[in-house]
């Protein structure tokens, strides 16, 4: 048959282009107004802050107390990423290269402990321990909470890595363990440092684990300052110090990146698989997973199902479903809208790195290390004068979305990037517009890897505790909420109800997430044939 | 009648001219090989074409509609061009039909008449029944096929390839490439090719454009510019070249290796005879030669070899059909068959 | 499938959207209380109340302190009517920034003028006792004074929660009546000395417990609670200084009604019903605190009031907590 119909689209030059501008001005002012949404924290924090006479906001930046927390605050971060780093990463390339039977489990048992909040954790520690407390014992909870994200983030990486160099390094005689720091960790070093980036600033902004432990980070000192409520001025004053921090902690991130500069692919075919099977790697393996299960899984479970058995109080079956509901619904509109706003920013970061994309990634990440205290109050004080939004779902949601922006944005910027740059051209000269290229090549591709970047934030959402607090409408109870009220009273066999049902509901989307290969043979990966 | 015409074309990444001041012309219906060293900016023009690329000078016409003004120009998605881009660049989320049927307008077609046009194309590049495969469930060479499927299923006006061959094998390359030819000619589709494979482009095309340094050098049917090269540089972008010194001399006559006369007439002009190693024939018989060399090198293709002989002080090559009848070492007459193609040194 | 599931969680967020708006919107009146008093503690009453007036209750819950901040950043547009605490300091504070309404004279009639505040913008609730805590085994030598708590007899085994409330009540206490010089010279002491810091009352009588410390400052119905809450005895008990140190401070738990608030005379019942002797009594016999009320007995295995030697500082005073955050700030404890 004939194809006769091909329709005459062609328009003048001038309209044409003006579309295409169009399209970058919709872009730009999208980012803008997401950047604005973003900064809606510190612009409090800077209010709130200045309100402060200069001398009394010196005086209390150079007290000895600033300084010790600060320092306490930065040894952990250093500690917990510098471990985080060292494990996830061998963790994540035995679980690559080595065969092990039941892989899948034992992915999902690392990734687990995401599902359970710092403070459950924490708590159910001290359970085991009454004499669980302090510096080394934040670290110890911080790096097991913490340790998911490097090994997801350093799968990722490794899954791109091109198993016939490997081959070829084979073949110059190199060792495992030159292999592994000539060719493996060279490639994967802007995965990682994606991982450890969300690793420092969760401990930055964590305040449930080290309150619990008696560690004066700055999170606590913040979160004191406001309990002591009649001084939110000084409290802005501390948080701007953690935000000051974070910067520094995103820019060092930056450039242990840009030492390593991915070269983007545009290749849509993939890479080669390799594998190790040697019994000493995989019993040295085996038991690491195994320590990891016993002090990361077993011991909450352990713990808060013992607590669950001997709660003399009948549990409220309908109040755990009614939280539970709330949690999901709320959870996943928080993810939605997180979603939605990281469109237009993953969008620029997609695209040739500018200064101006440069800076809105780093708007973005620094947020993330602001505690929820902080972009609670921020949004109670901005919520509150939009009298029909206040204490509603809508904003408790909205504020999830601003918490965990990051998350989201970090994962839409690294699938949109991952779509061939041969394939969007293909489509344009297909006849399709920049719209047309985005609905019809570049969703599909990047949609896998969106999905879970959402999904992450979903899971996070529904273990925020401190904005959910200030945020919720009134009588509005999630399971971190009842968590909390419970535990407030040292109730924490009451507590283990709402706990468990929380780790069994957080646990599908870790689930999901411990399951990327599933979602990256969508993507590139192919054994490359003969 | 012209179906491409660019003029005057300057296109620029940061401080470096990609491509200077370069205007093309092509018929309908032909087929053009873009050729050229790397970097020449091939594929920077075959990009200015498919809309890929706004050029910072020039026009660019499809017919009589302009498409490029300087620095306007129409979008990609507005000029009904058929890209192929190295290595195919498949969607890898669609399966070989949908991938075919990617850019097939879905207002103006049914169901029923996309689905024949896929089942055409796949008979086309004998793909049948991979129709529900994955992209990477294909090899390299398929995936070519399906992504030329894809871009002659919209029936565009023009084609472009931009080395679309250049990651599979020699042999699969030359068989891929003799298909994917006979297949556009049927469709009588005008297509640029890029290559920098001087026989691809020799092979494929009615008309070659020798590009470097951002211009296009010579432009002609394959045999015009092989045997007519305008300079010794074209002449070795399109095959084995022997280049001598040679001196014009005023009565008309050349001297060159194989023309030692003597240089009592006065000499017009100092340059290069260029000679295709075909060109020269060798003998046994040295009983009548003008000139004798010692063969130092025989390279055996079979079909024919290619000899190297050492003659006076330079080193010459000679292609001669197989099978070889001579051996290292051994001394043969050589003869300079024509023609002379004389090109005076640039006055600097 | 997809979209049932999407459809679903949408229809369960406008669910939970309409409940809260529905609500606000019924012909029943209905408040909207703040409550920094613990669920657990007070919801019974409300719910009695909720049950004979037929007037919804919103309550929400949070520590007392953090409510007293969410009501200030929120200002006039506060949605709350009532503002329950669990100590002076909170409800002073917001007080102080005018957004508390001042009470008729015909509310909380029963509650002795000295637990009402001078503007009537608040009134109190139910008494505690600031106590030490401590392990009976342990601590051979009992202080006498908050001051002694510096000595080397206690290094490294006394714990107080600087962020609580009720200890920043306490301090308050000292500088009004001693001076700043002295409370900072009295805290730089027992920093010195090794004071361990805990979030609250109730880690302070956990950690008693654990011997991890073998003394600590709390109020005094935090023995009772945190064994029931473990379902077990403890080994810790409360002890009272001398007669009129400020280390028996009596604190109160309060309400006010918010300035904001269009629903006033509802609240005012509500307050009278709190302060209703049927109501107080099952304060002092259920949570072990003491009624404001003179003809209500005291709780059980407690010494009466009167008999505490409580020093007599004017509640009105426990409100100026910013110097005593500033001191708290300044010596590093915040």
């Amino acid at each position: 048959m004939q194809l006769t119909k091909i329709p005459s689209t062609t328009g003048s030059l001038n309209s044409s282009i003006n579309r295409g501008n169009t399209y970058k001005a919709i872009v730009l002012s999208l980012v803008f107004v997401v950047i604005a949404l973003t900064l809606i924290p510190i612009f409090y924090l800077l209010m709130r802050a200045f309100q402060k006479p200069v001398a009394e906001i010196w005086a209390l930046l150079f007290r000895p107390k600033t300084l010790e927390v600060v320092l306490t605050t930065s040894l952990l971060v250093v500690a917990v990423v510098a471990l985080t780093a060292l494990v996830g990463i061998l963790i994540a390339t035995g679980l690559h290269f080595v065969k092990l039977p039941f892989r899948a489990t034992f992915l999902i048992l690392l990734v687990i402990p995401l599902a359970i909040p710092s403070y459950v954790f924490t708590y159910t520690w001290i359970a085991l321990l009454p004499s669980f407390s302090g510096f080394l014992a934040a670290v110890f909870i911080l790096f097991l909470t913490t340790l998911p994200y490097v090994i997801l983030a350093s799968l990722a990486g490794l899954r791109r890595v091109d198993g016939s160099q490997i081959e070829v390094a084979r073949s110059f005689g190199f060792n495992n363990a030159q292999i592994f720091f000539k060719v493996v960790l060279p490639q994967i070093r802007g995965h990682i440092s994606g991982g450890v980036l969300l690793v420092g600033l969760y401990t930055m902004s964590d305040f449930g684990a080290v309150s619990l432990l008696n560690v004066d980070t700055l999170t606590v000192t913040i979160q004191n300052m406001y309990r002591a409520s009649y001084d939110r001025n000084a409290a802005a004053v501390i948080s701007l110090l953690l935000v000051f921090l974070s910067a520094l902690f995103v820019i060092t991130d930056e450039r242990f990146k840009s030492k390593n500069l991915l070269n983007k692919t545009t290749k849509t075919t993939g890479t080669k698989v390799y594998t190790i099977s040697s019994k000493p790697y995989q019993i040295t393996l085996i038991s690491v997973f195994a320590v990891n299960t016993l002090v990361a899984v077993a011991v909450p479970v352990y713990v808060l199902l013992t607590r669950f058995i001997n709660n003399p109080v009948a549990i409220d079956w309908r109040s755990i479903a009614t939280a539970s509901i709330s949690t999901v619904v709320v959870a996943f509109f928080g993810a939605v809208i997180a979603l939605v706003l990281s469109i237009p920013i993953g969008v620029l970061l997609s695209e040739k790195p500018t200064r101006y994309s440069r800076i809105t990634n780093r708007v973005i990440l620094i947020g993330h290390a602001l505690p929820g205290v902080v972009v609670g109050l921020a949004l109670v004080a901005f919520g509150s004068k939009l009298g029909f939004i206040y204490q509603t779902t809508f904003l408790l949601a909205f504020a999830y979305a601003l918490l965990f922006l990051a998350k989201s944005v970090a994962s839409m910027s690294g699938s949109l990037a991952k779509v061939p740059e041969g394939a969007k051209e293909v489509a344009a000269t297909l006849g399709m517009n920049k719209w047309a290229v985005l609905k019809n090549v570049v969703t599909p591709i990047a949609a896998p890897g969106i999905a879970l970047g959402t999904t992450l934030v979903f899971l996070t959402a529904m273990k925020e505790l401190p904005a959910t607090l200030m945020l919720r409408p009134t009588g509005f109870e999630t399971l971190a909420t009842q968590i909390w009220s419970s535990a407030a009273i040292s109730r924490f066999n009451e507590a283990a109800p709402y706990a468990l049902v929380l780790l069994i509901i957080a646990a599908v989307p870790t689930f999901i997430l411990s399951r990327p290969d599933r979602v990256d043979k969508a993507l590139t990966t192919q054994e490359i044939r003969g | 009648m012209t179906t491409l015409e660019i003029k005057n074309l300057d296109v620029s990444f940061g401080e470096k001219k990609i491509l200077d001041n370069l205007s093309f012309n092509l018929d309908s219906g032909q087929i053009a090989a873009l050729l050229g060293p790397s970097g020449c900016g091939k594929t920077t023009l075959l990009r200015s074409i498919a809309g890929l690329i706004q050029p910072d000078a020039g026009t660019i016409r499809f017919g009589k509609q302009l498409v490029s003004l300087s620095s306007l120009s129409l979008p990609a998605h507005k000029r009904k061009i058929g890209y192929v881009p190295q290595e195919g660049a498949l969607f890898p989320h669609l399966n070989i039909a949908q991938n075919i049927a990617f850019g097939i307008d879905r207002s103006a077609f049914t169901k029923e008449q996309i689905k024949q046009v896929v089942k055409e194309m796949l008979t086309l590049i004998d793909l049948v029944g991979l129709d529900k495969r994955m992209p990477n469930e294909l090899s390299g060479g398929q995936q070519t096929r399906v992504a030329l499927a894809r871009a002659l299923a919209v029936k565009p006006a023009m084609i472009l390839l931009d080395e679309p061959f250049s990651a599979l094998d020699a042999q699969l390359r030359a068989e891929l490439r003799t298909d994917v030819i006979k297949l556009l000619r049927t469709q009588k589709t005008t297509a640029i090719l890029v290559t920098h494979d001087r026989e691809e482009a020799l092979v494929s095309s009615d008309v070659v454009a020798l590009m470097r340094d951002g211009k296009i050098m010579q432009q002609g049917s394959p045999e015009q510019v092989y045997s007519s090269p305008t300079s010794a540089t074209t002449a070795m972008s399109t095959g084995d070249t022997l280049v001598l010194s040679a001196k014009r001399l005023v009565n008309g006559q050349t001297n060159y290796l194989f023309n030692p006369i003597n240089l009592d007439a006065n000499i017009l002009e100092i340059g290069e005879v260029v000679i295709r190693p075909e060109e020269i024939k060798i003998s046994k018989d040295l009983s009548s030669a003008k000139i004798i060399g010692e063969i130092t090198k025989i390279d055996y293709y079979g079909h024919d070899a290619m000899v190297e002989i050492a003659v006076s002080n330079e080193s010459v090559q000679v292609r001669i059909p197989g099978p070889a009848k001579y051996a290292t070492g051994e001394k043969v007459a050589l003869e300079h068959l024509g023609p002379i193609r004389f090109f005076a040194n640039s006055k600097s | 499938m997809r979209k049932i599931g999407i459809f679903g969680l949408l229809s369960a967020l406008l669910l939970t959207l309409t409940t809260s708006c529905s609500s606000s919107e019924s012909k029943i009146s209905e408040l909207t209380i703040y409550s920094g008093r613990t669920e657990e503690y007070i919801a019974p009453y409300f719910a009695i109340w909720q049950r004979e007036s037929g007037v919804k209750l919103n309550i929400r819950y949070g520590d007392s302190a953090e409510l007293a901040a969410q009501i200030l950043e929120e200002g006039k547009n506060s949605p709350a009517d009532l503002f329950i605490s669990q100590d002076a300091g909170s409800l002073g504070a917001v007080a102080e920034q005018g957004l508390l309404t001042p009470l008729p004279k015909d509310v909380a009639e029963g509650v002795p003028a000295k637990y009402i505040q001078g503007n009537r913008e608040w009134v109190g609730l139910t008494a505690r006792v600031r106590v030490f805590a401590y392990a009976p085994d342990r601590v051979k030598v009992l202080p006498t004074s908050f001051t002694d708590l510096s000595k080397p007899i206690y290094k490294d085994q006394v714990a107080i929660a600087p962020t609580n409330a009720s200890f920043q009540a306490f301090l308050t206490a000292v500088i009004s009546n001693k001076g700043l010089p002295f409370a900072e010279d009295w805290l730089r002491k027992v920093k010195a000395n090794g004071v361990k810091i805990y979030p609250k009352n109730s880690a302070i009588i956990e950690a008693i417990d654990k011997g991890e410390v073998s003394i600590g400052l709390v109020n005094h119905y935090y023995v009772w609670e945190v064994a029931e809450a473990l379902g077990r005895p403890i080994n810790v008990k409360n002890g009272y200084f001398k007669a009129n140190d400020l280390g028996n401070l009596i604190n109160v738990s309060g309400v006010g009604i918010l300035a904001s608030s269009g629903k006033k005379a509802k609240a005012e019942d509500f307050i009278n019903f709190l302060t209703s002797e049927r109501i107080q009594s099952r304060f002092v016999s259920d949570i072990h605190e003491y009624s404001l009320l003179e003809n209500i007995s005291i709780p059980e295995d407690l010494p009466p009031l009167s008999d505490l030697g409580a020093p007599n500082i004017d509640l009105e005073v426990l409100k100026n907590t910013k110097k005593t955050q500033d001191l708290l700030i300044k010596v590093g404890l915040l």
